[in-house]
């Protein structure tokens, strides 16, 4: 009896493991990859690649453009596009620059830090909103996503000529550089990460709690635990290498927060769940009562707050606001999504996908200037990285 | 393909008979759609087949297209005296050979203009260039001939339905077809359309143009085939002159079948009236000078299943859907629910009054297939699990688990996705989603279309149940004995209307088909 049981309760284990496995897939031939272009260019730049300095810095150069990837991860899931988040971000970014530069002074000289909150709030606002009169034009007047932000995109570009006046703007004031720019020191990181970390078991220990009481099955407790000291750990080398450096990066932190608190809402709350339903077929979510222009709408206001912070993180970031603030953002963004497993056809894809695709896109653009690649070429090789990585997704989708 | 089979088909009879399909049967699996038809079409004739929807009519003609081609099917198929070879999908060699057909659907390309649609894929070329002037003077020639009163370069999408079908026609004709299929060529036109079709279809016949004419109006049959053939069951029942036929015979033909066990017995006391509909009007919201339904009156209590009978076309669908508030303008009349009239303007509103809905196309409508079997069942009711913030997913799996289990969907668990599943349980997973919001009336379009007759029998056993918690049901179905073997009233509807209500004590096949069919 004791021999079947523990046999039983191996194979279980077993098969939760390869369930799992297969389930996500994508998403763990997408971290395979990842960790392969890792250690190609680490033995191609003689451990140069891995340092501690410059992973701090590959994980900080993606954070403007993953900030667009989040918002975008949900757009293309319901079937829509948008062209227009890097000339948006671009130009929350020098209008927050102008204020910052120009404005704020005149009206309280000397208060940098009510001039940063205020830049801030102003930065994510101007987002909002123009996401929100996209939304409007793409659900409420059915004007094809495609059209409205390319639209959208020559006319922001045409608005941050007009605010710079073709010159560059300083946005390299106190408090205001910190968002783009700070550390925290490394005691505070090391406390942050142990808030995460127990936040983690937390959740472990309180899901397994309600499972049991709806006395449903629960996979292994050792199985989750594995799973749970596997994160941490992650968190704790991260931690580890950027502390070794400067500490961790305020925009990062952002990142992460913004990342998933979008991952939550995508699977936990009904507008999420309502999104992927619209994506996956659009006429079945409309017959079962989801209303899909409130819930478009509602996304491209999202996708315009996620630009406003973008912008804000940019101008501060860089330090100053320019007029090629942006450009070409956009691509970036919806490449990333790509990458992490979005289908274009809509209905499918994850926020953590898109912020692995991210860090693939910067891994090889990192990878490649460390080896002095010209840029030409590195053009070439995204390009061509991109491409090859759909393939491989369709060849294994059809073979499946 | 010109020259051998001579030999095969006896010369006397080989210039009389332009198709002979032998002992043609086709078998899906479970199901043998077409069974040892045997069938001989001949030259000049206009030759009518009629069944019900189900009987076997589109199996014959996509074997016909290549859709099924040759070798999937057994028995063979002679085309002017040579055996019908078609390859996979290979509608072009059907045309070539001289076969074509004119389907329900429209094929044309809207944004382009008649001659660019009868010559699309053969365009007359000059030194590489298309010859335009050659091409619409051959389009004219074309039209003249066969009497098809278009203009060549008038733009297919500014044409009436009818005049899109004369464009088709031509197409087909442009090809020399020596058979020309016409699938419900009716359903979609109007009193003088049709006229003018039937005129069409005669100029055709002194052309020496061989049609079949396949429909579901009876009185065509009588005004323009020489020749008609019933299916049913996939079987020929009779090929005979139509003047040795009347349409009481037609229809005897077309149900005669008996009863068998199919379905699971029931004591239903229906309650007091729930739902009344009374005098209902509705346009197509695309095109609001378009009248989809044209008067319905009925009325369904607790408890009840009334039966909704009606051939494809009849408003049946847009019945529904429009008392679900997803699809016609109402312009007159009311739905009223427990005698308040309900004014409903999204399938959301329906839902929180107590109406559920089962689409008739669980595919397109039904189900978001790519998602799992659980998404699927919460979708609709995920009020019933959330806050504004968070979905309690394990409130969400007990919930949709409790009904999987009780309709007995067959899969290993609720994670499957939804497009591995057989179509009986894919119906099962539609027909949850709609019950867990717990309504009072429940629709069902064609619940049991395209599934198993083991499933069926498990929908059947469904209804009763709902039917005796109190649950006021309408069911429609394409399936006649189905209406009858579940129904307590059965309404028929018939272009928009409802042509009447009977009783299942009074109601036949025979009286059901009458006034399906419009003859009454």
């Amino acid at each position: 009896m004791n021999t079947i049981s523990k046999n039983g309760s191996v194979q279980n284990t077993v098969s939760t493991l390869a369930k799992q496995f297969r389930a996500n897939i994508q998403t763990y031939a997408i971290i395979v990859a990842m960790i392969f272009i890792w250690i190609l260019f680490s033995i191609a730049t003689g451990g140069l690649y891995l340092s501690s300095q410059n992973i701090s810095n590959l994980i900080r150069q993606i954070t403007v453009t993953a900030f667009l990837s989040v918002g975008m991860v949900l757009i293309i899931v319901t079937g829509n596009i948008d062209l227009s988040v890097g000339k948006v971000a671009g130009f929350v970014s020098v209008i927050v620059a102008q204020l910052q530069a120009n404005i704020w002074y005149k009206i309280f000289p000397e208060q940098d830090l009510l001039a940063a909150i205020l830049s801030v709030i102003v930065g994510l606002a101007v987002g909002t909103l123009i996401g929100a009169l996209q939304g409007y034009v793409v659900s409420y007047l059915a004007v094809p996503s495609f059209i409205v932000t390319l639209g959208a995109q020559w006319a922001f570009n045409g608005g941050i000529l007009i605010v710079t006046q073709g010159k560059t703007i300083p946005a390299n004031q106190p408090y205001f550089s910190w968002i783009g720019q700070g550390y925290l020191k490394p005691t505070a990181g090391w406390i942050v990460a142990a808030g995460v970390i127990a936040l983690l078991f937390y959740t472990m220990f309180n899901s397994r709690q309600k499972k049991r009481r709806y006395g449903f099955e629960l996979s292994p407790l050792y199985l989750d635990i594995l799973k749970t000291v596997l994160y941490s750990v992650l968190i704790v080398i991260y931690v580890a290498v950027v502390n070794s450096f400067n500490g961790v990066q305020i925009p990062v932190l952002l990142l992460a927060i913004a990342a998933v608190v979008m991952s939550y809402v995508s699977n936990n709350t009904r507008f999420g769940r309502y999104a992927y339903a619209i994506g996956g077929n659009r006429e079945a979510a409309r017959l079962s009562g989801v209303n899909i222009k409130k819930n478009v709408f509602t996304i491209f206001v999202i996708m315009g707050l996620l630009c406003g912070v973008s912008g804000v993180v940019l101008a501060s970031y860089i330090g100053y606001g320019t007029v090629a603030a942006g450009g070409g953002y956009e691509l970036d963004a919806i490449a990333s999504c790509i990458l992490g497993g979005t289908s274009t056809l809509g209905g499918e894809g994850t926020v953590f996908g898109a912020m692995i695709g991210s860090l693939i896109m910067a891994s090889i653009t990192n990878g490649l200037q460390i080896l002095n690649v010209p840029a030409s070429w590195q053009y070439v090789v995204k390009g061509a990285v991109l491409i090859m990585a759909v393939y491989m997704d369709v060849y294994f989708k059809k073979n499946r | 393909m010109n020259d051998d089979n001579a030999a095969n088909s006896n010369s006397a009879v080989a210039d009389d008979i332009i198709l002979d399909f032998r002992h043609v049967t086709k078998q899906f699996p479970g199901v043998t759609a077409l069974s040892d038809v045997s069938l001989q079409i001949r030259r000049g004739e206009i030759h009518g087949i009629c069944g019900e929807n189900g009987a076997g009519k589109s199996t014959l003609m996509k074997i016909l297209s290549g859709v099924y081609p040759w070798g999937t099917y057994e028995g063979q198929i002679f085309f002017e005296g040579q055996e019908l070879k078609l390859e996979s999908r290979s509608i072009r060699q059907a045309i070539e050979a001289g076969i074509a057909i004119v389907y329900q659907e429209l094929t044309l390309v809207p944004g382009m203009t008649v001659g660019e649609n009868v010559f699309l894929g053969k365009e007359p070329l000059e030194a590489g260039a298309i010859n335009w002037d050659k091409l619409y003077a051959d389009t004219q020639q074309l039209l003249t001939k066969y009497k098809l009163d278009i203009h060549p370069q008038a733009l297919v999408k500014n044409l009436g339905v009818g005049k899109m079908q004369m464009t088709e026609i031509a197409k087909a004709l442009s090809e020399n077809a020596r058979i020309l299929i016409l699938d419900e060529p009716t359903s979609a036109l109007a009193e003088a359309e049709i006229e003018k079709l039937m005129e069409i279809l005669r100029t055709l016949k002194e052309h020496g143009v061989t049609c079949i004419y396949i429909s579901h109006k009876l009185n065509e049959f009588f005004t323009i085939t020489d020749t008609i053939t019933v299916l049913r069951d996939g079987r020929v029942i009779t090929t005979q002159p139509t003047r040795d036929l009347s349409v009481e015979k037609l229809v005897s033909y077309m149900v005669g079948r008996e009863m068998t066990e199919r379905f699971p017995e029931s004591h239903r006391q229906p309650g007091e009236v729930i739902l009344e509909v009374e005098d209902l009007h509705a346009v197509d919201p695309e095109e609001s000078t378009r009248e989809v339904l044209k008067g319905v009156n009925f009325n369904l209590r607790k408890g009840e299943v009334l039966g909704i009978a009606g051939l494809m076309g009849s408003g049946r669908t847009e019945l529904a859907m429009t008392i679900f508030g997803e699809y016609g303008k109402i312009t007159r009349g009311a739905v009223k629910l427990e005698g308040r009239t309900l004014d409903i303007k999204s399938s959301r509103e329906a839902m929180m009054q107590g109406l559920s809905l089962v689409p008739e196309d669980r595919k397109r409508h039904g189900l978001v297939l790519i998602q799992s079997i659980l998404r699927n069942i919460s979708l609709p009711n995920l009020d019933l699990f959330a806050s504004w913030f968070r979905i309690d997913d394990n409130a969400e799996l007990k919930a949709s688990r409790t009904f999987a289990q009780s309709l007995a969907i067959k899969a290993p668990n609720l994670e499957v996705q939804c497009n591995t599943l057989s179509g009986g349980n894919q119906q099962k997973v539609v027909i949850s989603k709609w019950l867990m919001s717990k309504p009072k009336v429940l629709i069902m379009d064609d619940p049991t279309r395209g599934i198993d007759v083991g499933a069926k029998y498990e929908i059947y056993k469904l209804v009763n149940e709902l039917a005796a918690q109190g649950i006021a049901i309408i069911m429609i179905s394409s399936d006649l004995e189905e209406v009858l073997g579940m129904s307590d009233r059965v309404m028929v509807m018939h272009a928009g209307r409802s042509a009447g209500t009977l009783d299942i004590a009074e109601a036949t096949q025979e009286r059901i088909m009458t006034l399906a069919t419009g003859i009454a």
